[in-house]
């Protein structure tokens, strides 16, 4: 007993901060106080009023013992949580021989503003922010529900961050909370920085190329899922949230189709799923055509095609192998550098790949529009984790392609779906509502019907309750 | 998790399990053994894998859903039992092998002539591989995937309908034909693949009509079957159609877009979907049945094994004419397989009703 | 563990992977058009034209020509003149010499027929005259004439005047009892390439032409007409010619076979057709109805009676390129169809044309 005591006195937290040059200690000797804390993660104004304020005004330690027993005071015995306190933002009372905690925390963060990597038109522009508490009160002013519930946990270590498991009591899948915090709980590891990493951490498949969570730093795309059956994860100091489970389809919807007319939203739908196509096989399909099979092309195209190709000097797989590297290093430039710079970077790269490569008869032109419309679908696809992935792949499939023409391009396909085939997602199946079909899903997945039809909640979420409008109009 | 194989699951299943090398000479056969208008032997080759359905649906029904290997292992003496499940394995091995040696046979017919084809078949047997060490779920659910990315191949034929007349079918029926019961086990054939559905009695939900799904694949098959010989017949002239060696490869030369034409290679390559689900059906049943016999032996090493000596022997044969007739020798076995197994399931299922009853 | 052996396995594959099957577009010599000639001997002069790519060479195409025994013996032939690698499935032409299609033609197709980088789609045509020499002749300002006559062709068959026909046609109607192949014919004009008649087979030789003029009367009497334009010269009547000039024809053919009381057979043939009129060198004013109906009358008759004069022709040579065959067979048991020749029958059946004109409008000027 004694020796603990003697662990949680003042000398012992200084002692613990030895050379954090940021703790603030500030003694009151009239009432012989003294309190601690880090001042870059209390909020200044919650520290002068509820700390710095009453403890001046105080004159006598009677007084103090009164104030003390106030609730935001908490009485704390041993030393780990006064440690664990001060470092998530609360101020170490030491009085007499008690110590108290109270939670000034406020940290500086971003204002709420618009998202950059996922910008819509239609539809509300606020994105998460890097504070998890923020975060929440974005999604509970979507969802005025006491149904939604938050359970805290925390991961990493050293870091010890905060990580936030959000579902609908009556509308998530209980199994896969709890297999979800599981997970998470499981986690041993130094620090997670971000939505991102987490997820991985979290993944039935690490090694796999595609992502099986979808991440998302937009509120209303999170509550859209909450309010499907989905678990939203939430980890501080991340604008990226996760949802989970996941499916590969989903990936391909974005929150504007739902904001616009569903002609419109069935109709970008399409593009997307074409863009998939074009994205992975189209440069590949070129490959494929000029190396092995050019029986393939039309007379219309035949001279045009190998006059394009006349002065280049190398077979077609290192040609296109070549113009996907340049366009993956302008787009890698383009993303590090600010956006004045940015722009240089864009002009440059189209002049010397749209013109001067060609001219040099380095590469024909059809492949310049050919991996340019690849690039292109390839940024259409509305998850940049999705669409840096599928990146990825299709140097595969052009090499498979440069190999073995239509064969190789055909065997990538066949590798690529028995990959995705085997993927899960919590569990689920991450091919769903294709395989295992659930016919009933297609209309909110390959388009996107008026929302008289879509009565239902998807079926991977395994929702206790699957209906979502009950009477249709 | 508690995965069960859904009804449009296991017709998809069927029907990919069904469809495969033997399409691309269908029509031919068709005109070759059974003369003018022989896409109608289609028909009676439909009602005989039907009835042959029913057959695995009564084995089904008698043994409530019971892995049919628990069916004979319950009545038949094991060292009765293990030479036929070799002679099972080894049909099925052998089966599914030479299938894939005439899918890349075939294709080197169209490109890739001087690579070596073993080169082809091992990337093959690779693909088979991964899907079948995943277990039967993943393959179902590829074979859903495989199916979506293959069904709108359908659509091609209407390419073709301006060059179909009805005139060129003529109004006899099934005349000009020689061999036809030789014709008939070859035709049979194409139908073939269902019978491995016998097998996935236990990884069925079983509160379905599963048995109707099955029925339900074989018949989407049949109708697309009928349609490619009525296609078939309508375009090509009786006698043509007797010359053409690959029919089906020649209706999809003939398609031309205005960007891109002479698909045969790229839509060829499409059709190793198929191929390769029927190929992988076979596989995977033979190794569940080989893992009856050594039930310790890891899935996967086991699978590695079987696919290693089946490899081995597919060297052996090297000419398409070789193959074929390998695979007309294999199909008549399986043949026989598939509407024996389940007449041995039902014969051994009565006995073993009819000492239930005696007994108590 | 197992998936990543299969992975390793597949990668060393790739890396083995040889490139003798290459076929890089720019190293090819494509083959767009070959010209079969009979030679001296049993011999077989072949010329092929394949489309230089350099944009900056003076020549469009090259041509290349070997006397051998085989067509595909000439590819090695040629291989062996040119830097490039000689392929055929980029082939959109095969022009055969009248002396080679009187002779007969199945060798020569059914050896393309085999060859499976030859698609269905390639185009055969007669050359009245020789087909090498056409071929290498030069057009201007054709830059390659294997090119110009493929279009010209697709033209001709697109207006419906001319069929063009195409490897699986003639291989279709080749294997088909009831029907006989034809071919577009083609001769060096001078200065231009001309389409001179359709070639009607018998079997797989040539043995009639119909003049370009009458090929119109022919593709109504053969099949239905999408799309046509024609000229009908309904004779000198009134001193001058009058001709009547029709364009979007669109037209229904309509075969009904009867068996008459001695056996033979006779074939109803009923042709409707619907155009508009473009231009009418006669008398009559188009505005009057009643007028209108008579010009209607008479261009009828006046396609009945080229038809069947056509017909007759056809029939003196045994050569049903009409395909009455297919129809005559749906009235037969199949032994009673195969115990006929019907070549031989043919020439004796009795065949009534019926032709149903309609003038759907006559422009927009009175």
């Amino acid at each position: 007993m004694a020796e603990q005591h003697e662990r949680l006195s003042l000398e012992h937290i200084l002692h613990e901060f030895e050379d954090c040059a940021d703790l603030t200690r500030r003694n009151f000797p009239e009432i012989g106080a003294d309190i601690v804390y880090f001042s870059h993660t209390v909020d200044n104004l919650l520290l002068i009023n509820q700390v710095l304020d009453p403890l001046s005004a105080l004159q006598r330690k009677k007084e103090l013992e009164q104030l003390l027993r106030e609730s935001q005071f908490v009485r704390v015995t041993d030393s780990k949580t006064a440690v664990t306190g001060i470092l998530e933002g609360g101020v170490a009372v030491f009085a007499a021989d008690t110590v108290h905690l109270i939670d000034v925390y406020g940290p500086e963060a971003r204002s709420v503003s618009e998202s950059e990597t996922e910008s819509i038109i239609a539809g509300p522009h606020d994105a998460f922010v890097e504070s998890a508490t923020t975060n929440i009160s974005l999604i509970r002013r979507r969802i005025r529900s006491s149904h939604l519930k938050v359970i805290h946990c925390s991961v990493g270590e050293i870091s010890k961050t905060d990580v936030y498991i959000l579902y609908i009591k009556d509308i998530a899948n209980l199994a896969y909370v709890q297999d979800l915090q599981q997970r998470i709980e499981r986690i041993e590891t130094d620090a997670i920085n971000d939505g991102g990493m987490l997820s991985q951490y979290l993944e039935d498949k690490q090694t796999s190329v595609f992502p099986q969570f979808l991440t998302t730093e937009r509120p209303d795309v999170s509550s859209s899922k909450l309010v499907s059956g989905k678990i939203l994860v939430l980890i501080d100091n991340s604008p990226t949230s996760i949802s989970a489970p996941a499916s590969f389809f989903e990936f391909f919807s974005s929150s504007d189709d739902y904001y616009e007319r569903w002609v419109l939203g069935t109709a970008l739908r399409l593009v997307r799923y074409v863009a998939l196509i074009i994205t992975l096989t189209f440069t590949a399909l070129y490959v494929a055509v000029t190396t092995f099979h050019y029986e393939m092309i039309p007379e219309a195209l035949l001279l045009t095609l190998a006059e394009s190709r006349n002065r280049v000097p190398f077979p077609p797989v290192y040609e296109a192998l070549l113009m996907e590297f340049t366009i993956e290093l302008l787009r890698e430039a383009g993303a590090r550098l600010p956006t004045k710079v940015g722009q240089t970077i864009g002009i440059v790269g189209g002049i010397v790949i749209g013109q001067a490569a060609v001219q040099a008869g380095l590469t024909s032109n059809i492949l310049i529009i050919s991996v340019a419309s690849s690039a292109i679908a390839s940024f259409v696809i509305p998850n940049y984790l999705m669409s840096a992935s599928l990146r990825v792949i299709r140097f595969g499939i052009i090499i498979l392609a440069g190999i073995w023409g239509n064969m190789g391009l055909v065997i990538a396909i066949a590798v690529i779906v028995i990959h995705l085939c085997s993927l899960s997602s919590l569990g689920a199946s991450y091919l769903v509502p294709v395989a295992p079909m659930r016919g009933r899903d297609w209309k909110d997945v390959f388009i996107r019907a008026p929302f008289s039809l879509l009565l239902t909640r998807p079926t991977q979420n395994r929702t206790p309750n699957p209906i979502r409008q009950k009477n249709r109009k | 998790m508690n995965e069960k194989i859904r009804p449009f699951n296991l017709a998809v299943l069927v029907y990919m399990s069904q469809v495969g090398i033997v399409v691309f000479t269908l029509p031919r056969t068709l005109a070759d053994y059974f003369g003018t208008n022989g896409w109608l032997i289609l028909i009676p080759c439909f009602l005989l894998s039907g009835f042959n359905i029913y057959l695995i649906s009564l084995v089904y029904k008698l043994g409530n859903g019971r892995s049919v290997f628990e069916i004979m292992e319950q009545s038949i003496p094991k060292p009765l039992l293990y030479p036929f499940y070799m002679g099972l394995t080894a049909v099925w091995m052998m089966f599914g092998c030479v299938i894939g040696k005439k899918y890349v046979l075939l294709f080197q017919m169209l490109a890739f002539p001087t690579t070596n084809p073993m080169l082809f078949k091992l990337m093959f047997d690779i693909l088979a591989f991964m899907l079948i060490t995943k277990g039967i779920y993943t393959i179902s659910r590829a074979a859903t995937m495989f199916f979506w990315i293959t069904a709108w191949m359908y659509l091609l034929l209407l390419w073709v309908l301006p060059d179909f007349n009805w005139v060129r079918l003529t109004p006899f029926i099934l005349q000009g034909g020689h061999n036809q019961f030789k014709g008939l086990l070859e035709v049979y054939g194409a139908f073939l693949g269902y019978e491995i559905s016998i097998l996935l009695f236990p990884y069925i939900d079983r509160r379905k009509k599963m048995m109707a799904a099955i029925q339900a694949g074989n018949a989407y098959l049949s109708v697309s079957y009928i349609n490619l010989g009525l296609v078939s017949f309508g375009i090509f002239s009786s006698d043509q159609l007797k010359q053409l060696l690959y029919p089906l490869l020649d209706i999809l030369a003939y398609i031309q877009f205005p960007f891109v034409e002479r698909l045969e290679n790229l839509l060829y390559g499409f059709f190793m979907f198929l191929v390769l689900m029927t190929v992988v059906m076979y596989w995977w049943g033979a190794v569940e049945t080989a893992g009856r016999i050594v039930p310790r032996l890891k899935r996967q090493v086991l699978a590695f094994v079987l696919l290693a000596i089946t490899y081995g022997i597919s060297f052996l044969p090297k000419t398409i004419d070789e193959i074929d007739a390998w695979i007309s020798f294999l199909g008549n076995i399986t043949t026989g397989v598939a509407f024996g197994l389940p007449v041995l399931l039902i014969t051994v299922l009565l006995i073993q009703k009819k000492g239930e009853k005696s007994g108590g | 563990m197992v998936n990543k052996i299969a992975g390793m396995l597949m990668l060393v594959l790739l890396l083995t992977g040889c490139s003798t099957d290459q076929r890089i577009l720019d190293k090819l010599g494509m083959v767009q058009t070959i010209a079969l000639d009979q030679a001296d001997g049993d011999k077989l002069l072949v010329t092929a034209s394949i489309p230089v790519i350099d944009p900056n060479a003076e020549l469009k195409r090259e041509i290349l020509q070997a006397e051998t025994n085989s067509v595909k013996e000439a590819r090695l032939v040629f291989s062996r003149q040119t830097d490039l690698r000689m392929v055929s499935g980029q082939m959109r032409e095969l022009l055969f010499g009248i002396d080679l299609a009187e002779k007969g033609l199945w060798k020569y197709v059914e050896t393309q027929l085999r060859d499976p980088s030859v698609g269905f789609s390639v185009k055969l045509t007669v050359v009245d005259g020789k087909a090498g020499e056409l071929l290498a002749a030069e057009h201007k300002p054709h830059a390659d004439t294997g090119r110009y006559i493929t279009h010209l062709l697709e033209k001709e068959a697109a207006g419906n005047n001319i069929p063009a026909t195409t490897l699986y046609e003639f291989s279709r109607d080749y294997n088909d009892d009831g029907i006989d192949v034809i071919a577009p014919i083609v001769a060096d004009g001078g200065s231009k390439v001309r389409v001179t008649g359709i070639a009607l087979f018998a079997g797989d030789r040539v043995v009639m032409r119909v003049p370009v003029k009458e090929g119109l009367i022919f593709a109504l009497c053969r099949g239905n007409l999408k799309r046509g334009e024609a000229a009908i010269n309904l004779g000198d009547t009134i001193g001058k010619p009058e001709v009547v000039v029709f364009s979007s024809v669109t037209s229904k053919r309509k075969v009904k076979v009867h068996r008459m009381q001695d056996g033979r057979f006779k074939v109803d043939l009923y042709v409707s057709l619907q155009g508009s009129v473009l231009d009418y060198t006669g008398e009559r004013t188009l505005r009057e109805e009643k007028d209108r109906h008579e010009l209607e009358k008479e261009l009828s008759l006046s396609i009945e009676d080229k038809a069947e004069q056509l017909i007759r022709q056809m029939q003196q040579k045994k050569t049903d390129a009409l395909g009455f065959g297919q129809y005559v067979r749906g009235r037969l048991s199949y032994k009673a169809w195969k115990a006929m020749d019907w070549r031989e029958t043919f020439p004796e059946v009795e065949v009534d044309c019926r032709a149903k004109v309609k003038i759907k409008d006559y422009g927009k000027y009175m």
